[in-house]
């Protein structure tokens, strides 16, 4: 470049329009590399938009009806989609951590509406947010007093003596507890990564639960709240969910199905209610660190849930990758009941993808599926 | 591992001069537990001993955020190690970027499972988290004699009564359960 070819520019410079220059500049002196920054930028500029209204993004649409509603859950009956086929009605619990709206979290990836266009009659026990008044609500009050009320009110309304208990994560160890101690009421029990073995556990959870001193939270804190809840997740895969995530959104910011998916997500990881105190001890000091559940020791209220008590149909739904709550953990439940009709299927996924992905869609659901309708006639 | 044994044995050393000043300051607060100067400073003794568990409380807390840190430092030096060893040395182009990218978010992601999986980490998140409580309490405790001026319930006598009233709720479930029982044998026996 010439000492002449370059006046001229000084002279725009000078006239008051010098960062254009330097840009038409640059993007001669490097066309490429300038690109990629415009594309970066304007990346950046889209994310940005779409996150200021990804709060309004929809989620659990699938319709419903509320037909109890009390402090602590609502019980929530879906409209039916076929005719039912299904005799046997399910009543699915959800965990205590985080929404229930995961289940159902878009309609091509909810497993509510799978098991609704199966033909089956379906229930979910959707739990609210405890509040600081409910620091001493305890496992006792979620399973015999809260399910026991649910249980009660689907089979009324069906008109049948015995229901489908359908579990999920914490909601799957709730419900194994609750089939141990009224096993008169449940038909079948179906469970998905349910946590049973404590000391199997082989996750981060799993092992910060170890040294927890949970006796002095609940005396602190009272409720388990959200932002302790966020430490932990920040611990869970750090660097693939909590960078390579967001920089995979910034790749696929026009690919309007992955923006989709990836809000809905984004929207229930964060959703995350307290968790009552007394429950939060009982769940690490009972269930991790002294294992009380798999050694038929745990004690609810003045009770002991003893899992080879168990007699009905088990289906236990595990995954390979599951980076919550380890396989290893949930299998051992088909080796302490006494069922003679036990099933443990394994699907090389993760914890959420064993529930609200394609992959669960086809490959999980109609295998749960037809496990179901051949013991819900 | 020289610089980790350095390391520990300060803490200890830390530990015991923390307890000699707190056991000090202790024996010196030590008055009589009745009559009249129990009277008039009991409640300048809780005070005092609160600030002096205040204190030790926040030394206990600075040596485990130390070793928390010092753990996840070695943790980050790994993955840089790693993501060096893995990464392509010249970034020409833009795969190269990408291919950097990846071998960095793979060493860091191993390194930092690795490390939280550890029983090592398990031990310090739990001492820092214990800490972390207690510091909590003590303030609680200073900021509950406080309040108490105000005249209103405080934090630990509604604790109680939040106590009573979940076991009096599971009271009337089990009444109310049993009840139901024996109306429905009443029924099936007419």
């Amino acid at each position: 470049m010439t000492k002449q070819e370059l006046q001229p520019d000084q002279k725009e410079d000078q006239a008051g329009q010098p960062m254009q220059n330097q840009q038409e500049k640059w993007k001669k002196k490097e066309p490429i590399l300038a690109e990629e920054i415009q594309e970066a930028y304007r990346r950046f500029e889209k994310a940005r938009n779409i996150l200021h209204t990804a709060g309004n993004v929809g989620v659990g649409e699938t319709p419903n009806e509320i037909l109890v509603e009390k402090r602590a859950y609502r019980l929530l009956h879906y409209q039916q989609r076929v005719n039912r086929t299904a005799r046997t009605p399910i009543l699915v619990v959800y965990a205590l951590i985080n929404r229930s709206y995961v289940l159902d979290l878009q309609p091509d990836k909810s497993w509510i509406r799978s098991l609704l266009s199966q033909g089956f009659d379906v229930y979910l026990i959707d739990w609210k947010a405890p509040t600081a008044a409910d620091k001493y609500v305890s496992f006792d009050d979620y399973v015999n007093s809260h399910i026991d009320d649910c249980v009660e009110t689907v089979l009324q309304k069906n008109k049948v003596e015995k229901l489908t208990l359908h579990g999920y994560c914490m909601g799957g160890t709730m419900s194994t507890m609750y089939t141990a101690l009224h096993q008169d009421k449940v038909r079948n029990l179906a469970v998905i990564a349910p946590v049973i073995d404590g000391q199997r556990d082989f996750t981060v959870i799993g092992n910060l639960a170890k040294n927890m001193d949970v006796d002095k939270m609940l005396q602190v804190t009272g409720n388990l709240q959200s932002e302790q809840l966020y430490a932990f997740y920040l611990t869970l895969k750090p660097f693939k969910q909590g960078i390579n995530k967001y920089l995979n959104f910034l790749q696929n910011i026009d690919n309007e199905q992955f923006v989709d998916n990836f809000l809905r997500l984004e929207k229930w990881l964060y959703d995350t209610p307290p968790i009552a105190g007394e429950t939060f001890r009982q769940w690490v000091s009972d269930i991790y660190q002294k294992n009380l559940l798999v050694k038929n020791e745990m004690k609810l209220s003045d009770k002991i849930v003893d899992l080879s008590m168990i007699k009905v149909p088990l289906l236990n739904v595990i995954a390979d990758e599951d980076h919550l709550v380890s396989p290893e953990c949930s299998a051992p439940l088909n080796d302490v009941v006494s069922s003679t009709d036990k099933r443990l299927m394994r699907f090389h996924t993760g914890h959420v993808g064993l529930i609200a992905s394609l992959y669960s869609q086809n490959n999980v659901l109609p295998k749960v599926g037809q496990w179901l309708v051949a013991r819900s006639q | 591992m020289i610089e980790n044994d350095n390391a520990n044995r300060t803490q200890e050393f830390m530990q015991e001069q923390v307890n000699k000043v707190f056991e000090f300051w202790s024996g010196n607060l030590k008055l009589p537990t009745i009559g009249p100067v129990y009277a008039f400073s009991k409640d300048f003794t809780s005070f005092a001993n609160d600030f002096v568990t205040l204190g030790k409380v926040m030394i206990e807390l600075k040596s485990n955020m130390d070793s928390y840190w010092s753990l996840l430092g070695t943790a980050y030096t790994r993955a840089i190690t790693d993501t060096v060893e893995q990464a392509p040395t010249q970034i020409a182009k833009k795969e190269d970027f990408e291919k950097y990218r990846r071998a960095a978010i793979e060493a860091f992601e191993e390194s930092f499972t690795d490390l939280f999986t550890s029983s090592e980490f398990s031990e310090v998140h739990g001492k820092l988290l214990g800490t972390q409580l207690n510091l909590s309490r003590v303030m609680q405790s200073i900021l509950e004699k406080n309040l108490k001026t105000l005249n209103l319930p405080t934090r630990s006598e509604v604790d109680e009564i939040l106590k009573d009233i979940a076991e009096l709720k599971r009271d009337m479930r089990d009444m109310k359960r049993s009840l139901e029982a024996r109306n429905d044998q009443a029924r099936i026996a007419t």
